[in-house]
């Protein structure tokens, strides 16, 4: 018997209605509390689940197609695992931030609630539903602490994604008319025995181009920097937006894909998309100055990788790139955690000005080195398991150059990052390792998330068989050639930024590039056309 | 032409598609942020058109209380999507307007181009 599973979605929701009803000390308390029993009741149905394969819940007794239908499995179950970590990691981490108050609670819940929602839910329909209203729960929260720049950047935040939910929407309706049906199980069923694909293309577009400004794929990324980057958004906001929920985006690209598959393959497509958002990505975090940027920007890098691998014809890169999307959202979390810890340590951003992290703050930069350790596939860490399976996915063409070359911009960017942890502090001040009383919880939590790094690469082979059911092989004795490439990469990274990039003119000019709302609005509509075009093309 | 091709061609589901690309032209070519949030309502309202009036059957009733033997009942389940969709839209709408507002207190500007050289400054 197995927890119903709406339960997930509701106990953060209702969790944070009842703490309106108390002080703030006792809602942290609950806010806080209220992660043990999802954890609980998450981890019960994946032992179910992993017990007696999938299960489909339809709530209110209506048939599937009708009613509103949750379906647990492991990878959504494991999506959901990771929130529920993610969330428990943050609360704390924020447990003594002066803006906290109960209204900050209550979004940050409720988005916990609609992000499991989403993983959870087979409908379309329910999904277009949690996803608008988490893209406005999510714009309250990055305007939480109103500056200047942050109503801007919440503005054009909530104004393309709810342009891109409309496409959605329309996409839905036409789906309808064609297939008669919303949910993915009848879609797909109705689907691959479509004999006429030219009527799917137009709603395969219209969806398409939503969740693709979802997942931030190029041309569509202009919004995620402003989103996740922006000044005024609390640290742990920015973490759970990078970390977790634009893969909100590449989990409904992966569902839809195994929907539409078997009559419009765009495998070839979306690869090339993913390795051009890769490359943009990481250029313009090597442009960037502001260490909040550098990792938004890193983010679309990463989210171009995690798409390359999923569209590979080839299963390991395909369970590479669904692991990297978990562990991908342990060291981006910690590095936005850390980076807001240093921000508000030097009361700047400037990359520039930051200096000597090691000395002034022991923990936070052990907890960052381990992070960037990760998201650079340093041997052992966590990053390098998942990105060595999407490289076997590849196998030796020239697939794999263009992977190695977006890991070398990975480790310039990183170079770049780290550069920060060393050097002498501007004030040099002797920190015990924890830094200072009130840092000592996030910088905590900071090393936990960063040990994870470690744990997931060590243990990445019964992880991935726990996670996915899945066996993928390791290759330990692989390991020194391994390590010597992570070498030659670094060192290849490290000289090009210090001789080249690093005054390179045009690098420079990238950092000014910033689309208006206009031109967001005028790619996405080239974007639909080109979908369109490219379709209709090939079929 | 011929008028009652033209009227022909005049359903839901075209008015609809129209709709929707009006919207998106107003998102593109206007300046003015309410005007962008306007456009937003416009192709927001033809999703909603398209939705209802795709697969319509004629002389159908309204899926409300008993059936009537001989009439056709409209198929309920876009219109529950619907009604849906019209809430969520409300409340999308209003925190449209709230922020455009702020921004505007703000910046002591709602054209999009003179806040975006705000927010540089």
């Amino acid at each position: 018997m197995m927890v119903p599973l709406y339960v997930l979605i509701l106990v953060p929701i209702l969790a944070g209605l009842a703490l309106m009803a108390l002080p703030l000390r006792w809602g942290k308390a609950l806010a806080l509390a209220s992660q043990i029993p999802l954890a609980v009741m998450a981890g019960q149905a994946f032992l179910t689940v992993r017990r007696f394969g999938p299960r489909l819940q339809v709530i209110g007794g209506w048939p599937q197609t009708a009613g509103i239908t949750l379906r647990a499995e492991l990878l959504s179950l494991d999506l959901v695992l990771l929130s529920i970590l993610l969330f428990a990691c943050l609360l704390l981490y924020n447990n003594g931030k002066p803006y906290v108050n109960k209204t900050f609670l209550f979004l940050f819940l409720s988005f916990q609630g609609l992000v499991n929602g989403i993983f959870l839910s087979v409908d379309l329909f329910n999904i277009f539903v949690l996803v608008e209203v988490s893209t406005v729960v999510i714009s309250l929260l990055i305007l939480f602490k109103p500056n200047s720049e942050s109503i801007y950047d919440g503005m054009i935040y909530l104004l393309t994604n709810i342009v891109a939910m409309t496409f959605f929407l329309f996409g839905l309706g036409l789906l309808y008319k064609t297939t008669g049906a919303v949910d993915l199980d009848s879609l797909k069923r109705v689907i691959s025995g479509f004999e006429d694909s030219d009527r799917l293309i137009l709603p395969y577009a219209f969806l398409m181009t939503a969740v693709s400004l979802k997942a931030a794929l190029m041309p569509l990324f202009s919004w995620l920097p402003k989103a996740h980057g922006t000044p005024g958004a609390p640290t742990i906001v920015s973490a759970v937006l990078s970390g977790l929920y634009v893969k909100c985006g590449v989990y409904l690209f992966f569902r839809l894909q195994d929907v539409f598959e078997p009559v419009l393959n765009t495998r070839s497509l979306f690869l090339v998309l993913g390795l051009l958002t890769a490359v943009i990505g990481f250029i313009l975090a090597i442009a960037q100055k502001d260490i909040k940027l550098i990792l938004a920007y890193h983010t679309v890098s990463q989210i171009g990788l995690i798409m390359t691998g999923l569209n590979m014809d080839h299963d390991y890169a395909r369970y590479g790139a669904l692991y990297h999307i978990i562990n991908h959202a342990i060291f981006k979390a910690t590095l936005f955690l850390t980076a807001g810890l240093i921000s508000e340590r030097y009361k700047t951003r400037q990359i520039g000005q930051i200096r000597g992290v090691w000395r002034e703050m022991p923990a936070v930069a052990l907890a960052s080195l381990l992070a960037i350790l990760g998201i650079t596939g340093a041997p052992l860490f966590n990053g390098s398991m998942s990105k060595a399976w999407i490289m076997y996915g590849a196998g030796p063409t020239g697939l794999s150059i263009a992977l190695y070359i977006i890991n070398l911009g990975t480790v310039v960017s990183f170079v770049k990052y780290a550069s920060m942890l060393w050097g002498k502090p501007p004030e040099p001040s002797e920190a015990p390792f924890w830094g200072k009383p009130g840092h000592r919880l996030p910088a905590l939590v900071c090393v936990f998330l960063g040990l994870l790094c470690l744990l997931g690469g060590i243990l990445s082979e019964p992880m991935t068989r726990l996670l996915f059911g899945v066996a993928l092989p390791v290759d330990w004795s692989q390991y020194g050639r391994k390590t010597l490439i992570f070498l030659l990469l670094l060192g290849a990274g490290a000289s090009l930024y210090h001789f080249g990039l690093k005054r390179w003119r045009y690098l420079q000019q990238a950092r000014g590039l910033d689309l208006s709302f206009h031109d967001i609005c005028l790619t996405l509509a080239a974007f639909f056309a080109g979908l369109v075009i490219i379709l209709k093309i090939w079929y | 032409m011929n008028i009652n091709v033209l009227l022909d061609w005049i359903s839901g589901e075209h008015i609809s598609l129209v709709l929707f690309f009006v919207g998106l032209y107003g998102l593109v070519a206007r300046r003015n942020m309410l005007k962008s949030i306007l456009s937003i309502g416009i192709m927001q309202a033809a999703a909603i058109l398209y939705f209802l009036s795709a697969d319509l059957a004629e002389n159908s009733v309204p899926p409300v209380g008993e059936s009537v033997a001989g009439q056709a009942m409209a198929d309920p389940l876009p219109q529950a999507m619907m009604i849906t969709d019209i809430v969520i839209g409300i409340g999308v709408t209003a925190i449209a307007l709230t922020l455009m507002i702020h921004l505007y207190h703000r910046y002591g500007t709602a054209n999009w181009q003179k806040a975006r050289d705000k927010r540089r400054e």
